[in-house]
């Protein structure tokens, strides 16, 4: 119950700005998410998805089909909400799609006030039949890509609407280049413009900017814009030039995670007064973070978590990246969590189960999504130190009293002598410098010991400890030997 | 033709007669027809000689005798009727038409001139004898020892293993133990033999964990072992005829071509071996008919699994070569024979050769052979196994011809198989120490695939070298498949990568596309059509809509510069319809820290560590791999295991260790083999020498195994070390140094060319560090390694007893 109340009023400070653009999207007949209803009813919602969702519309239909009127069917939405039931294993499946990174969420919300001012500009240049860059930035899972794509169909239908010519539509994602400039060789392709001679695809295009005779409008999507950078910068300077051109009618968006690369990489285009708008996607906030996790929870007819179990994955999430994936992917975890405690429960006690359930509704709470959490946030560096082999304990003893004069760094040679005299004055028999150096490897490895390269030999490679020295003698104080090893 | 199959006995015997009073030709010695009885010592002698020289492998001798035989043969062949009395020989050789007349014929020859064809061998297609009919093409059991008493009786059907009484009621054959049961004596009985497998109670039971008490067969009556029993138990031998025929003497002989039983191979029995498998060599050896016992059949997986009544079927699908031990599959082999034989269409000049080369060199070698006629080796054969031209059978072409006993007759000791558990690549039957890391992937890929709509996700795993990462995962994707062949699980498909093997990280588009396609494509054109698939849903090949399980061990090998290919991959998993599902696996803990923050954000939070090995977990693992060979001392196996946890953790190495331990060991019981000790049993000592072996830095024992004069060397560098302080010295000083130690010790000084030398040599093996040797007496010299090795290497060299008084300063 508290979770829908916080998700109503939630809903309440919504801007004018996006009650527009949700009636702007009504419009469109091919979006079945944004109908108005959808909020009050999430059942509704549920019978409006697509087919492949069939499995889940099954395993709800019973109850769907018995009520008819609104009313009703809100009161019965509170008497369920109290049953969700973990052991169903459709149930959890269900929240586990909706909680997974690739369901896209029906309308974004939080990212009201960037997706207008793309969207603004966008409109802008389709109006004035102008070309245009823009570059966005942003943390990773921040919604970049996501709000883009809700913006281009956003903006074709209101093209369409407003009696403009839509813009062709082209979204690529760099990565997925073989070479860099293969990027124009896409742009052509898109662009319904027949190839005429064996001129490059980027001549190409250049000319036909450069002429009059252009119809309508492109619009260029390129994510991951970074993969683009080429030793002299040639790709990205000429993609973002094409937009200068006298005729070019071509509206270019860069999406990348550097704030500044465009002021990095192309200064040309500042001195020619053509820089590309910047829209920065902040990380998001704690309260976002909530509203985002509701508004995607909204369309499972139970309440799964406790409020108290999301404020807390928020909070940690906004406090370390801001990152949706990753709160996500806690809350994932957070549900897998719960599942393994219920089954552990069932199998210990089958017959009070039943009783246990109606007393207390099974909620993913604040100690599960603590768990979860832990998992995904801690630094196991006092476990993987403790459950090391001896003698990678004892090197790093001994890389431990070997920094504590002040230096940073030391070789491989120093740091085996180091090790040697440790080992001969607890009488140990040391390992041969072979066996050594693989350790320092498998330390290296482990993040707790940096090695640095070097050409010839394997002795003068540079060796940091990475840990802090508190950590390792946290980690071994309980072993006398070590102790009275650092003391 | 009846008459042909029946050359009994009795017409040998008659036949015998003539051949025996034809005088012995006087001159052409190597067309004799000899028997061994009328053949006198010294000649023997010599003929052995000459035997000696025909079979090695270059064989100068016969080749070029051959050659002549060929084109006479030709001659021979070709002009049918040119030569009457050859090609009569030739025909009554192979044609199965007529034998009365062919002998009659022959017995004319003896009696006019030619003396030199009734020497000759006759060859039958089937045979008469003992009153049982053999072909060419049969298989029988061979006697495997001519004392053999027990393989006198020979019971023609199977006792029932509940009754211990033949008769003729219908048994059922267990398909475990093979032991047969009468249908009335089981518990509960049954009506009907049922279809399919059926296993008995009593292998149930073991199978199951418990201890089964067999039925014991009444007092004083003895089990008759079937032929069958003795066969698969290594006492008796299979062949199978390839040729027949009748020696000069009388006696009957066949070219057997061996079957081996499996735990007779090198790998022993492998766990898809049948119970009645055997195994087609291309070891062939010529055997008296008198040691044939009977009957088998040796027949085709087909074949086998039509036939269901018998005891004397056995199942041979491959072929074994006994000299590579390698198998290979018969119906191959037999369809390039079959291509072969259509090329190759005159029979008849194929017989007739054998005749020819039996007839004129390998018919002494058989005189000579038929005195030790009870060893069955030594009768090995130059040609006769190459009776289809052109195919030869591994051995034969490179000329060697005897097949070592050990060969047939291995048996695995429990250190061999102890050594063969051990090997890294035998696959251990269960994995233990890992339930909780293994219950955690079998969690995550069920929970992926389980789902009806699949949701991509990436697991990483990490983990030091030899914690079992990637045979966990491949375990639980075993027990994954079995239950999607039980109908429990979805089908998905698993493409497994590992990076080390990619060309270049960009490959791995071109081996996952073709694992789920089946089509070999440029990685840019795989690349875009698993871009389809993954992220816009696109179909390729059938069957797509299976979920995909994508396992890339190595993953950090596909970082690439700007780390688009793994971005790439990790991304296609956060796509709608992709239902696809990584699992990555690395030695680097934090690798998803060193990507760059999107592939990070990617990947996900899902994470498994598989720590370092303890010691007792070493331990448990070792012993589960030894589970029923009890040949290590529990101790040695603990110190084994104590010593690898301290410094690594690493299951590899441990049993590698062991395995070493174990070779040592046998290397010792098999040297002190005169005294016959109670069990071999891997010691503490063998362990100790193992780990020596592999711990011991390479350098320790380069200084042991150096020369007088290096030990030296390196002992007055380490004492110059010790007088000057200084790491470096100059070759001058050195020399002084050296002479001043050899005149204390009574050591001849070389002299400063030969010390410069052994000072050269050392540097190449990188011990000491020297500039070139132009700079001769100034060349500066340094130790490569402590001088506490050195020490340690040479205080107790037997040869220089002294200079441990240099080396030890206190």
């Amino acid at each position: 119950m508290p979770s829908l109340a916080v998700s109503r009023s939630a809903e309440e400070p919504l801007t004018p700005q996006k009650r527009r653009l949700r009636s702007n999207s009504t419009a469109a007949p091919e979006t079945p998410f944004s109908s108005p209803t959808k909020r009050k009813s999430p059942r509704r919602c549920l019978d409006s998805t697509p087919s492949s969702h069939s499995t889940r519309n099954d395993s709800i239909e019973p109850i769907s089909n018995s009520s008819k009127s609104p009313a009703e069917e809100l009161s019965e939405d509170f008497s369920e909400i109290l049953n969700w039931n973990p052991r169903d294993a459709s149930q959890v499946s269900a929240v586990k799609e909706a909680l997974h990174v690739s369901t896209a969420p029906p309308t974004i919300v939080c990212r009201e006030e960037e997706q207008r001012r793309v969207f603004d500009f966008c409109r802008a240049c389709v109006e004035k039949e102008q070309s245009g860059s823009l570059y966005v930035c942003g943390c990773p899972g921040t919604g970049k890509s996501l709000s883009m794509e809700k913006v281009s169909n956003k903006l074709i239908e209101w093209a369409r609407d407003g009696g403009f010519d839509p813009p062709e539509v082209l979204s690529i994602n760099c990565t997925a280049l073989t070479s860099s400039s293969q990027i124009f060789g896409k742009i052509v392709e898109n662009g319904y413009v027949k190839v005429k001679g064996t001129a490059a695809p980027l001549q190409h295009l250049q000319n036909l900017y450069s002429q009059k005779q252009q119809s309508s409008s492109s619009l260029i999507i390129a994510d991951e814009l970074d993969y683009l950078i080429t030793k002299d910068r040639a790709v990205l300077h000429d993609l973002f030039m094409l937009t200068t051109l006298p005729f070019s009618r071509c509206i270019l968006i860069g999406i990348a995670n550097a704030i500044d690369l465009a002021d990095r990489f192309l200064p040309k285009l500042q001195s020619l007064n053509c820089k590309p708008l910047v829209v920065t996607y902040r990380a998001y906030s704690k309260d976002q973070i909530i509203r985002i996790l509701q508004e995607r929870l909204m369309v499972l007819p139970h309440v799964v978590f406790h409020p108290q179990a999301l404020e807390l994955c928020a909070r940690k999430v906004a406090a370390a990246s801001g990152d949706m994936r990753k709160a996500l992917s806690v809350c994932r975890s957070a549900v897998e969590v719960l599942e393994a405690e219920v089954r552990e429960s069932t199998i210990r006690l089958r017959s009070n189960s039943s009783l246990n359930d109606l007393l207390n509704p099974l909620q993913v709470k604040i100690d599960h999504m603590a768990a979860a959490l832990s998992k995904a946030f801690r630094t196991p560096v006092i476990d993987t130190i403790q459950s090391l082999p001896q003698h990678q304990q004892i090197i790093l003893c001994s890389a431990v009293k070997f920094f504590r004069g002040g230096k940073k760094d030391t070789i491989v040679g120093e740091l085996n002598k180091s090790y040697v005299e440790t080992c001969k004055s607890r009488m140990i028999p040391p390992v041969g410098i072979s066996e050594f150096l693989s350790m320092c490897r498998v330390l290296n490895d482990q993040g707790l010991v940096k090695l640095g390269q070097s050409r010839g030999d394997d002795k003068l490679k540079r060796v940091t400890l990475t840990v802090d020295e508190a950590d390792i003698n946290f980690a071994l104080q309980g072993v006398r030997f070590f102790r009275t090893c650092l003391q | 033709m009846a008459e042909t199959r029946t050359p009994n006995k009795r017409s040998a015997k008659t036949f015998k007669s003539p051949r025996q009073s034809s005088p012995l030709p006087p001159t052409p010695s190597f067309l004799t027809p000899q028997t061994p009885q009328t053949a006198d010592p010294p000649r023997r002698s010599s003929r052995r000689l000459s035997l000696k020289f025909d079979f090695t492998p270059e064989k100068p001798v016969p080749q070029s005798a051959r050659k002549e035989r060929s084109s006479r043969r030709k001659e021979l062949i070709k002009p049918p009727k040119s030569s009457s009395k050859t090609v009569d020989a030739a025909e009554l050789a192979f044609s199965p038409a007529s034998p009365d007349q062919s002998e009659a014929r022959k017995r004319k020859r003896a009696d006019g001139k030619q003396q030199r064809t009734a020497a000759k061998r006759v060859y039958y297609r089937k045979v008469v004898y003992d009153e049982g009919e053999f072909g060419v093409g049969d298989d029988v059991y061979v006697k495997r020892r001519e004392d053999a008493s027990s393989d006198e009786e020979i019971p023609e059907s199977e006792e029932c293993r509940m009754c211990f009484k033949a008769g003729k009621a219908v048994m059922i054959e267990c398909d475990d133990c093979l032991g047969g049961f009468h249908l009335k004596c089981l518990q509960p009985p049954l009506k009907d033999v049922p279809d399919g497998d059926w296993i008995c109670g009593f292998c149930e039971g073991k199978r199951s964990g418990k201890v089964v008490e067999r039925p014991r067969p009444p007092a004083g009556k003895r089990r008759v072992r079937t032929l069958r029993e003795k066969l698969l138990s290594s006492d008796l031998w299979a062949a199978r005829i390839e040729s027949l025929w009748k020696e000069p003497d009388g006696s009957y002989w066949f070219k057997g071509r061996w079957y081996i039983i499996p735990e007779e191979t090198a790998t022993g029995r492998q766990a898809h071996n049948l119970k009645r498998e055997l195994y087609r060599t291309n070891d062939f050896a010529d055997i008296e008919m008198e040691s044939v016992i009977r009957h088998c059949s040796v027949m085709t997986p087909k074949e086998y699994a039509k036939e269901n009544e018998g005891d004397d079927v056995f199942m041979c699908e491959y072929e074994y070569d006994v000299r590579w031990n390698s198998f290979k599959r018969i119906a191959e082999i037999d369809n390039d024979e079959e291509v072969g034989e259509e090329a190759e269409s005159d029979e008849d000049w194929k017989s007739s050769k054998d005749v020819v080369s039996d007839s004129e060199d390998d018919m002494e070698y058989e005189a000579e052979a038929d005195k030790h006629l009870p060893n069955r080796t030594s009768s090995a054969h130059a040609l006769a196994a190459n009776s289809k031209k052109g195919h030869f059978y591994g051995l034969q072409k490179i000329g060697t011809k005897r097949i070592p006993e050990h060969v047939r007759c291995r048996k695995q000791t429990d250190l061999e198989r102890a050594k063969a558990t051990l090997l890294l690549a035998t696959l251990p039957k269960s994995l233990p120490c890992r339930n909780k890391e293994m219950d955690e992937i079998t969690t995550f890929i069920k929970g992926a695939i389980c789902d009806d709509q699949c949701l991509g996700r990436c697991l990483y795993i990490h983990g030091v070298p030899g914690t079992g990462k990637t045979m966990s995962v491949l375990s639980i994707m075993r027990n994954l498949r079995s239950e999607v062949d039980a109908g429990t699980v979805k089908p998905y498909s698993f493409v497994e990568v590992n990076g080390l093997k990619l060309a270049s990280p960009e490959n791995i588009y071109r081996v996952i596309y073709e694992a789920l396609s089946g089509h070999r494509v440029s990685w840019k054109k795989a690349f875009h059509l698993l871009n389809d698939r993954f992220s816009n849903g696109k179909s390729i090949g059938k069957g797509d809509d299976k979920p995909c399980i994508l396992l890339i061990d190595e993953l950090d090998l596909l970082v690439t510069r700007n780390q688009s290919v793994i971005y790439n991959i990790l991304d296609w998993p956060n796509k709608p319809h992709s239902k696809l599902i990584v699992i990555g696996i690395a030695n680097t803990m934090d690798l998803p820290e060193k990507l760059l923050p999107r592939i990070s954000s990617r990947l996900g939070i899902q994470r498994l560590c598989f720590g370092p090995y303890n010691y007792q977990q070493l331990q448990e693992i070792i012993s589960s791999r030894l589970k029923g060979i009890d040949v290590f001392d529990k101790q040695a196996v603990e110190f084994a295991s104590r010593k690898v946890a301290a410094i690594s953790g690493d299951a590899r190495r441990a049993l590698e260790i062991c395995r070493r331990a174990a070779e040592i060991a046998d290397y010792r019981i098999k040297m002190l083999r005169e005294t016959p000790t109670g069990k071999a049993m891997v010691a503490m000592a063998d362990v100790e020498a193992a780990i020596q072996e592999m711990f011991q830095a390479p350098h320790i024992q380069m200084m042991r195994s150096c020369s007088k004069l290096g030990k030296i060397f390196l002992t007055a560098m380490v004492y110059e070390l010790y007088k000057t302080g200084m790491g470096e010295t100059t070759f001058e000083q050195l020399a002084t140094t050296v002479s001043c130690l050899c005149a204390g010790n009574r050591e001849a000084f070389p002299g400063w060319d030969t010390l410069m030398r052994v000072g050269c040599m050392l540097g190449e093996s990188r011990i000491i560090v020297c500039e070139p040797g132009a700079r001769h007496r100034l060349q500066k010299l340094q130790l490569n390694f402590p001088s506490d090795d050195v020490t340690f290497a040479l205080k107790d060299s037997k040869d220089l007893p002294w200079l441990a008084k240099f080396l030890c300063h206190g």
